[in-house]
This record gives structure tokens, C-alpha cells and sequence, in this order.
């Protein structure tokens, strides 16, 4: 290693360790992993506390941060009955209460829900408009973050490629397609517009897109309908009938009359808030839960008449949330042995990582192993519980390309996920549920045009102007097919 | 008694509250006198029923029993003393053995209630509080080891599941779901050691080791505090110096002796029989001024309600 790396003009390596530990701020990927003690507001003294600080600063300092953050409400709880993302505003105002003045955040929102996430970016805009404090954030979640940003730097094999204000860095990524795809939706229609937009601001926000949309006529507000309509299948895979789940018997119900039915061969997401009773649903569609009401059926067969963990050989597995849960080995290929998988068997390479660490790999690398591991079960069904967690946009698109030729040789996917995006460019079905049951099910077309909230950055750039575009493609073609307003008449609403 | 804050015995200060229980069950431990275990045994019972009111039968129960059986035990191996009440397989069951049981079954029974009542006020964050006194870093490793023990767990059961969703387990019987247990417990092993290395960094990176620790908590020493803590201290002394000065000496063997009863003995005891019932003073007390309080706080809280939309 060379190099030199300086904090205000002092070789970081000189800095005492009070001093890099006050100013220098570091939040990281993992929300619990950081947690150091059991309750909330022992974690927020923790930093305060090791550098000797008196106990009524850190009292104020406390006090100060988290109102500020407005966290004062979990006080007193327990770090461990927190979710992801109350996780993480804890360990950044773990860090606030030091008074940095320069902030690392390491993929801060890679494990949270949408909705976290946003809170998570807008408590970090506002230390940075509000208080002007400098933040270095690495991060591939990006449809908020870039147009927060007044810097972009994009890194490649170790090496810093682009660096500048994002519209311009934008601009420059036009020639490379793996890491375009990464960046705000708005971004990547005006790119696949291109020519028609040179000389105007890269537009980064979903409003930004819509304002460039509506430099387009609307004549044609639909995509030709090319005659196909989706058909599910006639053979079910995994049928729900009312099914009901409560942990105790004194708890409330999570699950309340589930009721779904995916046929063979179809990809089926699952797309909800947290607490929904997504990944229970899922949980008790793989026998890990016993329902206490309510019929599953497995290829026709009901749950029970699965003996001596039958379903599990040929039959249906299960992928988990946290991949790290699946590996048993210290190498990819003693996992894939053990699983008894070739790895030319794969329907995808893995041959660049089997002498590696499992945990060593990156968060798609990860995925992809432990989807070896399960697929060596032959499975009939795939059950994945939020496989893009984590993931960057390239890594993703992989992963939706592994799980479509799952698809073409058979196999029923069903996809618990957070990520709009992901299920829009995927699913043959969509179903959102809410307080414990399927609220609506559909394909992505009847499922997200006609959602206003939970939908994807194309229907809200495109909404008004036109109709059923839910990727960013599609709503690019319908304005190519339009053409843009004549000059004198644009910026029309 | 305008102005001081209403508190129930387990709001005080952690470490008033610990002292007060040192001095609670040293005293009952070191003299071995039945006066002493019995009216520590009593308070004990009376601060559990003034804190659980008849829930915790099954406490009651286990320590009913446990009570029996130490008692019944002793004279059954002891066979030392001199008044014999009945020979059983030739050997002699003595009235000094049956009362030495007994004042150990009063004595254990009676700490086994204090140690309940103590588990029951005394949260992790008064716990910390208190080792914070000690040590500020003892504090911290009890911290993380309470967050760690049931993250442990939680994630066993997270690898279990993965697991036997993969396939793990190939049958429904003993010797493979141990075969399965010893994977995911090899598994969670490097788990905690990679998990570990990210708490570490966290910790370095927030300035862990770089001077003395300073100890954070929630808790402030009032004026009430003081005059407890300076309340428990005075009745412990009263009782510990007439327990030092022989005041309660007490043995079974070879037969039973005790001290001479003099004023010491009954001050010290009136001390002892004080300290014991202070929680239940104090918790009677406090109920007591807040039932007083109770018609004001209603009174306040019905116009606002009648404002609500």
C-alpha cells in the first residue's frame, strides 16, 4: 500500500486518537453489527464516554442529538428491539453526539426498506445543508442520493474514473451501460433520449424527469398493445387458502387469511411495507411456521403430508434474507460439494470464486453462492426473500437475468421484495400485501399504473402524460414515438 | 414534605437500592442468628407480595418446596446433637439438627425472595449503573454481553431456519437434528467472529481506548436518595454492631445455645425488623400520596379531552 491520505492538511496518520475519533465520523453498511451495547441510550453515550468526557455534556449532547434526529422516543428502548432503520439513525447520532466535522458513511441504507432509506438520506441532507458538515458517502442506492450530492466520484477496478457535479459525470457515463444503470430513473431516460436533450441540465429528480417528459407530445399515450395478454398458469405450485399465524397466543395476528395462489413456472414477487407479513407468508409457505388456520398446498399436496423433511428434497427451498445464514464451508467450492452441485451445473459462472471465503465475497457474489447452495436441492420452488438487499444496480440486473432462466427451465420463483424496481422488470405477477394479506395481485401492468405511491420512478415521471410505462425503456419509447413539441410551444404543462 | 418527588422503593437510586440489599442479605448471611433469617425471610415476603400482589404462585411454590426439603434433609445426614427424638435404620434423628435445618431453610428460602425482588427492580441500566460506580469498563463489557446473549440466540434460530429451508436436515429423527445443531453452531460461531470485527471497527472508530472511560447514566442523586442511603446505613449498623457484640449469638451444637437476651439484643433487632420493612414503608407510602393525588390529575385531564376534535 502507498499513498498518502490527509485530514485538513495533516497526514491522517499524525491525528491523535481523540482527535480522529471526534472529527472523523464512520458509519457503516451493517446497522446491527455497529450496535455496540444493549440500550439506546448507552450506545449514544458510548463515544462521549471513551473519550472521558463529564457525564452533564454527554447528557446535553445526548439530549441535543436526538431531538434533533427526532429518535428521543428511543431512549430507553432496547438496540435490539429496534428496526434496520431506527438501527441506523441511532448509530449516526451515536456519531453526531462527537461533533464531526467530517462524516464516512459506508452504503448507510444498503440494508433498509425504501421508506428507511429515505429517512436515513434526509437526515444526512440536512447535516449537510443545515449544517454545512462535509459527508463522504459511498453508496449504489441512488435514485436520492445523486441529486442530494455536489460531488459524484465513480470508481472502477480500484481506480477513480469520473469526478465531478453529477450532471456532468452523468453525462460522461452515456458509454458505460453496467453503471449507468445505477443512476436516478429521470437520469436514465434523458441518456436513452439523448440526442434530444444535450444541451439541457441532466435532469436527476423524478420532478426534473417530468419536466423533460412534458417537453414531449402525448398523442399516442400508450404503448401498442402487442396482442399478448399474460395467462396464469393452469397447474398451481404453492396455493394459500386463509391462512392465519400469530407467534403467542397472546400476540396479534401477522398473518390474516392469506390467500394466493402461483402456478407452475410463474415469477411471483411479493411486495409490501414492513410488518406487512411478507417474509411470515413466506416462512410458513416454506413449513418453517405452523399456521394456526388456513390450508398450504405444495404441488397440489398439503404441508403435512410432507414427511421426514421431504419437501425439502426436489421440492421447495428456501433462500433467506441475511445470505451469510447459508454458508457452512470456508470455500465457495467446499459449500458446492457439500450442497453436491458441479459448478458447471450453475446456470451462471462461479468459477472466479471458489477458492474464496464465502464471506469474503461481495454482496452479489454472495447471493449468487448461496443461490448455487439451494439450487443444488433441485427445487421445484424458489422461495428468495429480498434477493436485491444489498445489492448494486448491476448486480441486480444479474440476478433478475439467473432468476429468468430459472424461470425457462421450470421452476416457480416466488420473490419477497422491497424493491419496486426490481419486481417491475421481473415479475410475471406482483402482489402487495398489508396488514397480514394479500391486498391486490396482478402483473406489473395492471399493478403499477394504477398505484400513485408504491410504484416505480417511470410511472411517476410519466404520469398524466401517459400510461402504463413502468420502466424506464418503455416510457423512453413512448416519447420517441411522440417526438418532441414543436419549438415556441414547449414547457407547456 | 411539599416539593419532594413521590418514588416507590425501586425509583431510588440503583445504588442505593444495591447497598440497601448488601446490607439486607449480608447481615441475614453472616449471623446465623433464627431472630435475624426470620424477619428477613418476613420482609422479604411481604416486599415480593407488595411487589407481584398473588401472581407468582409458582415462585411460591418452588420456594415452599425447596424450604421442605432443606429442612427434611438435615436431620436426616446430620446425626451430631443431644437430644435424640427418634432412631431410624439405627440412626438417631436429634431436635438440634431439626432446628439447624430449619433456621437454614428460613435463612435460604428468606434470601432466595430478596434475590427475587432484586432481579425484579434492578434493570440492566441500573445494574450498569452500579458497576459504573465500580469500574467504568466492567460496565461496558456487562453491556455488551447483554446485547449479545439474545442476539446469539436470535441468530441460531435465523441459521436453523435457512438451514433446514435448504435441506439440512434429511430426516425427522434425533441423531440427524444433532448432526444439523452442530452445523448451524459451527456456523454461528464464525458468524460472532465476523460480527465481532465490525463491532471492533465501530468501537475504534468512536475512540474506544484512547483515555479513561468516563461512565454515562441516567439516573441523579437527589436529596431523597441521601436520606435513604444514610436510613439504610444507620439500622445497618445498629443491627451489625449488637451482632458483633454477641448480641444474637446462636448454635445447635452439641445443644442449642443462644445469648443472653439483653437491650441490645431488642434494639438491634428493632433495627434489623426496620431495615427489612423499609421498601414496603416506602412503597405504602408513595401509594398512598398518589391516590391523594389522583382527583387533581383527573380534574385536569377532562377539559382537554373535551377539546380533542
Amino acid at each position: 500500500m502507498s499513498g498518502s491520505v490527509y485530514y485538513c492538511g495533516r497526514p491522517v496518520a499524525e491525528l491523535s486518537g481523540r482527535e480522529s475519533a471526534a472529527a472523523i465520523g464512520y458509519v457503516m453498511q451493517n446497522p446491527e453489527q455497529q450496535i455496540v451495547t444493549d440500550k439506546v441510550w448507552h450506545e449514544l453515550a458510548f463515544g462521549l464516554e471513551n473519550l472521558g468526557t463529564p457525564r452533564d455534556v454527554i447528557a446535553r449532547r445526548i439530549a441535543e442529538t436526538a431531538s434533533w434526529l427526532g429518535i428521543g422516543e428511543l431512549y430507553d428502548r432496547s438496540a435490539a428491539e429496534l428496526s434496520g432503520g431506527q438501527k441506523q439513525l441511532v448509530n449516526l447520532a451515536a456519531v453526531l453526539v462527537m461533533q464531526p466535522e467530517l462524516l464516512i458513511l459506508d452504503e448507510p441504507t444498503a440494508q433498509l426498506d425504501p421508506i428507511a432509506a429515505s429517512g436515513f438520506m434526509n437526515a444526512v441532507g440536512r447535516l449537510n445543508r443545515e449544517h454545512g458538515m462535509t459527508i463522504l458517502m459511498v453508496e449504489h442506492r441512488l435514485e436520492e442520493a445523486v441529486p442530494m450530492c455536489s460531488r459524484l466520484m465513480v470508481m472502477d477496478g480500484g481506480r477513480l474514473i469520473y469526478s465531478g457535479e453529477p450532471g456532468s459525470v452523468i453525462r460522461q457515463l452515456g458509454s458505460r451501460p453496467e453503471i449507468m444503470c445505477g443512476m436516478p430513473a429521470a437520469a436514465r431516460l434523458s441518456a436513452v433520449l439523448g440526442s434530444d436533450t444535450d444541451n439541457a441540465p441532466v435532469p436527476l429528480t423524478v420532478r426534473e424527469g417530468r419536466e423533460l417528459v412534458g417537453r414531449y407530445r402525448n398523442d399516442v399515450k400508450k404503448l401498442p398493445d402487442n396482442g399478448y395478454s399474460y395467462q396464469i398458469p393452469d397447474t398451481p405450485a404453492l396455493e394459500m387458502k386463509d391462512v392465519y399465524f400469530r407467534y403467542s397466543r397472546s400476540s396479534p395476528d401477522v398473518l390474516r387469511g392469506v390467500g394466493l395462489s402461483v402456478g407452475v413456472g410463474e415469477i411471483f414477487c411479493i411486495l409490501g411495507g414492513n410488518g406487512s407479513g411478507k417474509t411470515t407468508t413466506l416462512m410458513a409457505a416454506a413449513g418453517l411456521i405452523k399456521p394456526y388456520s388456513g390450508v398450504i398446498r405444495v404441488f397440489g399436496r398439503k404441508l403435512k403430508e410432507y414427511k421426514n423433511q421431504s419437501l425439502y428434497r426436489n421440492c421447495l427451498a428456501m433462500l433467506p434474507q441475511d445470505v451469510q445464514t447459508v454458508f457452512l464451508r470456508n470455500t465457495v467450492r467446499e459449500e458446492l460439494d457439500d450442497a453436491g452441485i458441479k459448478p458447471e451445473e450453475l446456470p451462471f459462472d462461479l468459477t472466479g470464486l471458489l477458492d474464496m471465503h464465502p464471506y469474503d465475497l461481495s454482496g452479489g457474489e454472495q447471493q449468487l453462492a448461496a443461490l448455487a447452495k439451494v439450487l443444488a436441492q433441485k427445487p421445484g420452488i424458489l422461495l428468495l426473500d429480498e434477493p436485491t438487499k444489498g445489492l448494486d444496480a448491476a448486480a441486480k440486473l444479474r440476478i433478475s437475468g439467473v432468476i429468468r432462466d430459472l424461470k425457462k427451465s421450470g421452476m416457480t420463483v416466488i420473490a419477497v421484495t422491497h424493491d419496486v424496481e426490481f419486481a417491475a422488470g421481473l415479475a410475471d405477477r406482483c402482489a402487495l400485501f398489508f396488514a397480514g394479506e394479500a391486498v391486490f395481485s396482478g402483473t406489473p401492468h395492471e399493478f403499477f399504473p394504477e398505484n400513485s405511491f408504491y410504484t416505480t420512478a417511470a410511472v411517476r415521471i410519466t404520469r398524466g402524460q401517459f400510461t402504463g410505462a413502468v420502466t424506464v425503456d418503455e416510457a423512453a419509447e413512448l416519447c420517441r414515438i411522440n417526438g418532441l413539441k414543436a419549438a415556441g410551444n414547449g414547457g407547456g404543462a | 414534605m411539599e416539593g419532594r418527588r413521590v418514588r416507590s422503593f425501586s425509583e431510588y437510586d440503583p445504588a442505593v437500592t444495591a447497598v440497601y440489599f448488601a446490607a439486607v442479605m449480608g447481615l441475614a448471611m453472616f449471623s446465623n442468628s433464627p431472630a435475624i433469617t426470620l424477619l428477613s425471610l418476613c420482609g422479604a415476603l411481604l416486599y415480593f407480595f407488595s411487589l407481584n400482589g398473588t401472581s407468582g404462585g409458582r415462585f411460591h411454590l418452588f420456594a415452599f418446596l425447596l424450604f421442605i426439603i432443606l429442612a427434611a434433609v438435615n436431620p436426616l445426614v446430620s446425626h451430631n446433637g443431644t437430644t435424640v427424638l427418634l432412631v431410624v435404620n439405627d440412626r438417631p434423628i436429634t431436635l438440634e439438627a431439626l432446628i439447624y435445618g430449619l433456621c437454614s431453610s428460613v435463612l435460604i428460602t428468606g434470601t432466595l425472595y430478596w434475590l427475587r425482588c432484586f432481579t425484579q427492580i434492578m434493570t440492566t441500566d441500573k445494574l450498569l449503573r452500579v458497576t459504573g460506580f465500580l469500574s467504568p469498563k466492567l460496565s461496558l463489557v456487562l453491556s455488551m454481553a447483554v446485547r449479545f446473549v439474545p442476539l446469539f440466540g436470535r441468530q441460531w434460530q435465523k441459521i436453523n431456519n435457512a438451514q433446514r429451508a435448504m435441506g439440512l436436515y434429511r430426516e425427522d429423527n434425533a441423531i440427524d437434528g444433532a448432526r444439523g445443531s452442530l452445523r448451524v453452531f459451527s456456523v454461528l460461531v464464525t458468524w460472532a467472529l465476523e460480527n465481532g470485527i465490525t463491532t471492533a471497527d465501530s468501537m475504534e472508530a468512536r475512540g474506544c481506548g484512547v483515555s479513561r472511560r468516563t461512565s454515562f447514566h441516567k439516573f441523579r442523586l437527589r436529596h431523597g436518595d441521601y436520606i435513604l442511603l444514610a436510613a439504610e446505613l444507620i439500622l445497618f449498623a445498629g443491627a451489625a454492631s449488637a451482632a458483633a457484640a454477641g448480641a444474637f449469638d446462636f448454635s445447635c451444637y452439641p445443644s442449642v445455645t443462644m445469648a443472653e437476651r439483653d437491650w441490645r439484643t431488642y434494639t438491634g433487632a428493632a433495627a434489623y425488623g426496620l431495615l427489612v420493612l423499609l421498601p414496603v414503608i416506602i412503597d405504602m407510602e408513595a401509594r398512598i400520596r398518589w391516590s391523594l393525588l389522583k382527583p387533581t390529575g383527573l380534574a385536569l385531564s377532562i377539559p382537554e379531552r373535551k377539546n380533542m376534535p
